[in-house]
């Protein structure tokens, strides 16, 4: 199935993020490559999404899953060569899956040569291309992001005898974008993968391209500058392709990044995740609907990206401290499962492998109103280990099969890349993608047909929203609409039943049809339409006028 | 003649004997239900005592004031009274029952009658009992609730209320017993119209200034009894 | 729109649907509102009726407590009213937080909190609000309740963690408060309900009669399945009987040190009400539990959270004369009923005292406590209306409260706290007595 032709395709797409790496092996060295990612495509096709975001693949001393990177225009040789990536994007565009891969362009490895070449002398060509500094004073007042194991956002390079600025771990330093040059550079880097083919690029750590005394250094004007002239660019030589912004602001901060349609395409919405996994626990839909009612309208060629987990941890820099707490107390209550001010833990252990709140939280994620990213596994309900470093817990392998290595790699186990997870409930003999694909009530399967009926109706990645608000605060109802699609999304925050009347005199006269098994619920009159929901049931129903 | 005579008084007295012996029989039955009577009397009188003492009516005469009444009138307890009169009452019908065995022309209407007035007479003694219990209750009402609110004067409120009651009662009893129906209806009527109506010209016209002054010193008496109250609470 | 239309309707309701439905005593808009809280941790009940003047606050202090020394647990306020027409439920309805209402606050919320009303009635029945949220507390499964008085005017936030903490997290059933007092205020619990309760039931409880307190989820359910909501008066002295409830369940309570209490109840102003309340609801309680009193001796102190008691001793305004007078006609006119109640030589000594002037009057302890034990048994006999005993108590108590007040009027609070002291193990001491009588011995 080729690509659609669609300016606006990321509006409407499900995307799936997953690491080469830990994906499939093909050559049998432990490692995830291209082409046994090309391999799995079919697997992906059967899941139903229509987009993948790659994490970063090139090469790199790996010491932060591959952000740290040392070569730009190349693949780490782990994974494969260009060729191998090459056939496998043409063989995803021919599934019609679109290929988006990370572009970091905040800071490089400090292996990459160009950072070898800006220590080296004072005077050498790439000394300005990174930030540098006699004193670790300047910039004061910074926000550490890597609050765990950074202690400050400078460096000493004992090579250069000078500081040099990093707002992530410190064998990264920060790219100068006050330098032309690099501009150019990574400009002339995203063009290379454009060239190749690659659909969109998900532009990582935006907001601290630039630094200014005296400010946060984050967001700045200067920033959205250089990220507008990298869209205008991108318009003019590709249309079509997409920008994706990771920042991880509060909504009216974030907003900056769509302009008037002419700077992101897309956008990360950091805030709304960790309250939903709030809003499940609490039972309670107020953190959920009060995010969104401080969300501000963007552009209608823009959209928000969803997600519930990611290779990241589940982070909550977004959230108050009385927040915090409260989700550190109720989701991380082993203290090994924080890290850098979130919680390092997968969709399923979250939710303490509560099939029906799994099924929850995936509804919700594909009817709010943004572009739905699922994290690689989650589909399948992988868990993870709390005990493997930094976020190494949630980068795992895949889990194929039951059998040697989870099917994943035919190397030895001790040579694998990451250890498999073993205990009885999330271990690869226990969930994986063979028995879930031949197993009707499985999760996967349930996923897939969860996607199905999600791209049966535009309304969910173009159409509006408007909250209901009943009564009772357990129940998060909503109605999405676009053209003449009508669809009430009425979801059951609580383990337990629940009873709620809907006030939907706006839409008198319709029939609801439940989306998944197509029967018709009664038409809605005068009186408040009342409800009955399961725990944690969520329903879709279109609203037709017959 | 002699011989008529004799055959007249031979027959005279032969009628008699036969009479008296028609009537003996008549006699003894009574005898023997009167003596049965008292018997069953008897029992009834125990049985009611018995039943009054359960239902403790000598406490419920005490309220109702009637122990009281009693005792003035050197009367044995309410319960005993109740049981003598059960005994009476039951004995007494009995014999009038034998009676009206003699076949005593004229005398059975009067003993139908008597039988007839008894319900009566219960309902009236139950009614005069409810009237002095409900008047002896709502007199001690009105008199606490006159006491607590520093009324003046509240035994003659409560007697007044307890008079009212049981004149009510009475009017009923009368007319329950059907005694001078009229003539209580009337008297009543009179009675508590006059009461009103003198009342009202009292206060209307000469008792004026009296009743100005009493409203005046009611009035005054609640005023300073605002200003000296207290700034405490009870609970 | 929505939001204005959810809120108005919910008002509405307070006004137009307060037909009670077939069930029984919670109206069908209420129950929907109920089935719209759910489960709750904490549940509040604020019985009201034209408190529009000090329920503002009130609220605010109970909301604020909330979300302070509760933010994580469920909670809801429950308002019963009995027909205000000063808008006053409309007031409570508007502490909710949610995400209809987009307030600074909202942000300090960790959750959505409940604030609904119903109205019970159209008079004022303490009962009945006291049932309604007990009734609601049990549907919506509240582990721990408060009741709250809606002109409590000093109320601080710092209330309801000391009465619902104990409950929610020391397992007590109930806590009932202590106060800091006017020295002269509550004459009838510190020279009646407190010592007579601690003579019966061997529990030293400050506040039988309590304006605020908290109970378990076991006490309010064990409560209200108690089949005396028929009996009298829409439950009078619901609160007194709550606290024997929990005394004769054996369940545990305890007390908590609130502060000032300032309020203006206008119903405990009144005493014959008060002693109905109270008085008569704690003779009431004898007669069923006559075998637990009956085996107590002595008492013991129970669980206390910060003071049990403080006494203040700023000049109040007291008419001494009128107390007075009032006792001395009530002995008189109602000598006829005394003499079915109180024993030849209790009244004659009352008759006596009653004869003496104002600055030489004195109501021992002693013949006081006779006194109250004598009715106590009397109620227990029956000998006339149950109501009417505890009516004739009146004028005697006034006589009793005038003495106190004599003794203490110059009192420190460390003196007045011993002279109910002493008082108390009187009563205590005289328990042999009350049997006495009780049974007819004497």
């Amino acid at each position: 199935m080729p690509l659609k032709q669609d300016a606006l395709w990321y509006k409407d797409t499900i995307i799936y993020q997953v690491h080469v790496r830990t994906f499939y092996d093909s050559n049998g060295d432990g490692i995830g490559d291209f082409q046994g990612l090309e391999q799995k495509l079919e697997y992906l096709a059967e899941l139903g999404i229509n987009a993948i975001w790659l994490m970063p693949f090139f090469p790199s001393p790996l010491r932060d899953a591959g952000y740290d990177i040392a070569d730009y225009r190349s693949v780490n040789p782990g994974y494969g060569n260009l060729e191998d990536f090459q056939k496998f994007l043409n063989s995803a565009h021919e599934r019609g899956i679109r290929v988006i891969i990370e572009m970091v362009l905040n800071h490089t490895s400090d292996q990459h040569p160009w950072f070898q070449q800006s220590r080296s002398s004072r005077d050498n060509p790439y000394r300005d291309w990174y930030v540098w500094s006699e004193t670790d004073t300047r910039y004061a007042g910074t926000r550490i992001i890597f609050l765990d194991t950074e202690m400050s956002n400078w460096a000493w390079d004992p090579v250069s005898k000078a500081y040099y600025w990093h707002r992530f771990f410190s064998h990264q330093p920060d790219l100068n974008y006050d330098n032309a040059a690099v501009r150019e550079e990574m400009w002339s880097v995203m063009k290379f993968w454009l060239e190749a083919g690659v659909d969109g690029f998900r532009l990582d750590a935006v907001p601290y391209l630039t630094e200014r005394e005296g400010t946060n250094c984050e967001n700045l004007p200067e920033t959205h500058a250089i990220l507008k002239d990298f869209r205008r660019r991108l318009d003019a030589q590709f249309p079509g392709r997409m920008l994706l912004a990771e920042a991880n602001q509060w909504p009216a901060d974030l907003r900056p990044y769509f302009a008037d349609g002419d700077e992101f395409h897309m956008a990360f919405h950091f805030p709304l995740m960790p309250r939903m996994f709030m809003g499940v626990k609490l039972e309670d839909r107020k953190p959920i609907t009060e995010i969104l009612q401080q969300t501000p309208e963007i552009p209608a060629s823009c959209q928000w990206c969803l997600f519930l987990r990611n290779h990241d941890e589940l982070t909550l820099e977004m959230v108050t401290d009385m927040e915090r707490d409260y989700m550190y107390d109720v989701y991380a209550g082993n203290k090994a499962m924080r890290l850098n001010l979130g919680i390092r833990r997968r969709l399923a252990p979250l939710l303490d492998n509560d099939r029906r709140c799994i099924e929850l939280m995936n509804g919700m994620l594909m009817s709010l109103p943004g572009t739905p990213i699922i994290y690689y596994g989650d589909e399948i309900g992988m868990g993870d280990n709390v005990n493997l470093g930094d976020r190494d817990g949630v980068r795992t392998p895949m889990q194929w099969s039951g059998g040697w290595n989870a099917g994943f790699s035919s190397a030895d186990p001790e040579s694998l890349c990451a250890p498999l997870i073993l205990n009885p409930i999330y271990g690869y003999p226990a969930i994986n993608t063979l028995s879930q694909r031949q197993t009707p009530h499985s999760l996967f399967s349930w996923m897939r047909r969860m996607i199905a009926v999600r791209r049966s109706a535009k309304v969910f990645g173009y159409g509006s929203i408007d909250f209901l608000y009943p009564a009772n605060h357990r129940i998060l109802a909503y109605v999405r609409r676009f053209e003449n699609e009508t669809v009430l999304v009425v979801n059951n925050l609580s383990s337990a039943a629940q009873a709620v009347e809907l006030d939907l005199r706006a839409f008198k006269g319709s029939i609801l049809i439940e989306m998944f098994g197509r029967n018709i619920f009664p038409r809605v009159g005068d009186l408040p339409y009342l409800l009955t929901l399961g725990p944690y049931q969520f329903y879709w129903f279109r609203l037709r006028r017959i | 003649m002699r011989e008529m005579i004799v055959s007249e008084l031979t027959q005279a007295v032969q009628e008699l004997a036969r009479g008296f012996a028609r009537f003996l029989p008549r006699l003894i039955v009574l005898v023997i239900i009167a003596f049965a009577g008292w018997v069953i009397a008897y029992l009834l009188k125990i049985l009611a005592r018995s039943i009054l003492r359960l239902i403790r009516f000598d406490r419920l005469s005490d309220n109702a004031g009637a122990s009281q009444l009693l005792a003035k009138a050197a009367l044995p307890p309410s319960s005993e009274l109740v049981s003598r009169f059960v005994f009476w009452v039951g004995w007494l019908g009995f014999i009038l029952l034998g009676i009206s065995v003699l076949g005593i022309f004229g005398l059975q209407e009067h003993i139908a009658r008597f039988f007839l007035f008894l319900p009566r007479l219960f309902a009236a003694m139950l009614i005069m009992f409810l009237g002095l219990l409900a008047a002896s209750f709502f007199s001690r009402a009105a008199l606490l609730a006159a006491v607590n609110s520093n009324l003046p004067s509240p035994r003659f409120l409560a007697n007044s209320i307890r008079g009212i009651i049981i004149v009510f009662a009475l009017s009923m009893v009368f007319e329950e017993l059907d005694i001078a129906q009229q003539t209580v209806l009337v008297a009543f009527g009179i009675a508590f119209g006059a009461i009103m109506l003198g009342l009202a010209i009292a206060f209307g016209t000469g008792g004026k200034e009296l009743a100005q002054r009493f409203l005046e010193s009611r009035l005054r008496h609640r005023h300073e009894e605002e200003k000296n109250e207290d700034e405490l609470s009870p609970l | 729109m929505l939001e204005e239309v959810s809120t108005k309707k919910s008002v509405a309701a307070l006004r137009t649907d307060v037909k009670i439905s077939e069930e029984g005593l919670l109206t069908d808009d209420f129950v929907r509102q109920l089935i719209n809280v759910g489960e709750v941790d904490i549940l509040v009940g604020l019985p009201t009726y034209n408190n529009a003047k000090t329920v503002g606050p009130v609220v605010a202090a109970i909301q604020s407590g909330i979300l302070q020394w509760f933010p994580r647990d469920r909670a809801a306020i429950i308002n019963t009213d009995a027909g205000s027409r000063d808008g006053t439920p409309e007031m409570v309805v508007g502490a909710s937080i949610d995400d209809v209402r987009r307030r600074e606050f909202n942000r300090l919320a960790l959750r959505t909190l409940h604030s609904i009303s119903m109205q019970y009635g159209s008079t004022v029945a303490r009962g009945t609000a006291l049932r309604t949220v007990l009734s609601a507390g049990e549907l919506l499964q509240a582990k721990a309740t408060a009741i709250i008085s809606p002109d409590s005017t000093n109320i601080q936030s710092d209330w309801l963690r000391d009465l619902l903490k104990p409950i929610c997290r020391d397992n007590f059933d109930l806590v009932l408060p202590t106060y800091a007092r006017h020295k002269f205020e509550g004459i009838l619990v510190t020279n009646l309900l407190y010592p007579m309760t601690r003579a019966l039931y061997g529990l030293r409880i400050r506040e039988p009669y309590a304006s605020e307190f908290a109970f378990s989820s076991r006490l309010g359910s064990q409560f209200l399945a108690q089949n005396q909501w028929n009996d009298d008066g829409a439950g009078e002295g619901s609160e007194v009987r709550l606290t024997l409830a929990a005394i004769t369940g054996g369940l545990r309570i305890g007390q908590s040190f609130l502060g000032a209490k300032n309020h203006t109840d206008r119903h405990a102003a009144d005493l014959v009400p008060a002693l109905r309340q109270t008085v008569g609801v704690l003779f009431w309680s004898m007669d069923p539990n006559f075998l637990l009193w009956s085996s107590k001796t002595g008492s013991q102190p129970i669980p206390t959270t910060g003071a049990e008691q403080e006494f203040t001793h700023d000049p109040r305004r007291v008419n001494r004369k009128r107390l007075h007078e009032m006792f001395r006609s009530g002995v008189a006119e109602l000598a006829s009923v005394f003499q079915s109640i109180l024993s030849a030589a209790t009244l004659e000594e009352l008759q006596k005292i009653a004869g003496l002037a104002e600055e030489d009057f004195h109501y021992s302890a002693e013949l006081w406590v006779r006194t109250v034990y004598e009715f106590a048994a009397a109620h227990h006999k029956a000998v006339i209306s149950r109501d009417h005993i505890v009516q004739a108590l009146a004028p005697l108590f006034r006589g009793r409260a005038l003495t106190f007040l004599m003794e203490n009027r110059n009192s420190s609070a460390d003196r007045v706290e011993a002279n109910i002291e002493s008082l108390c193990l009187e009563f205590e001491r005289l328990k042999p007595y009350l049997l006495e009588m009780w049974s007819g011995k004497k």
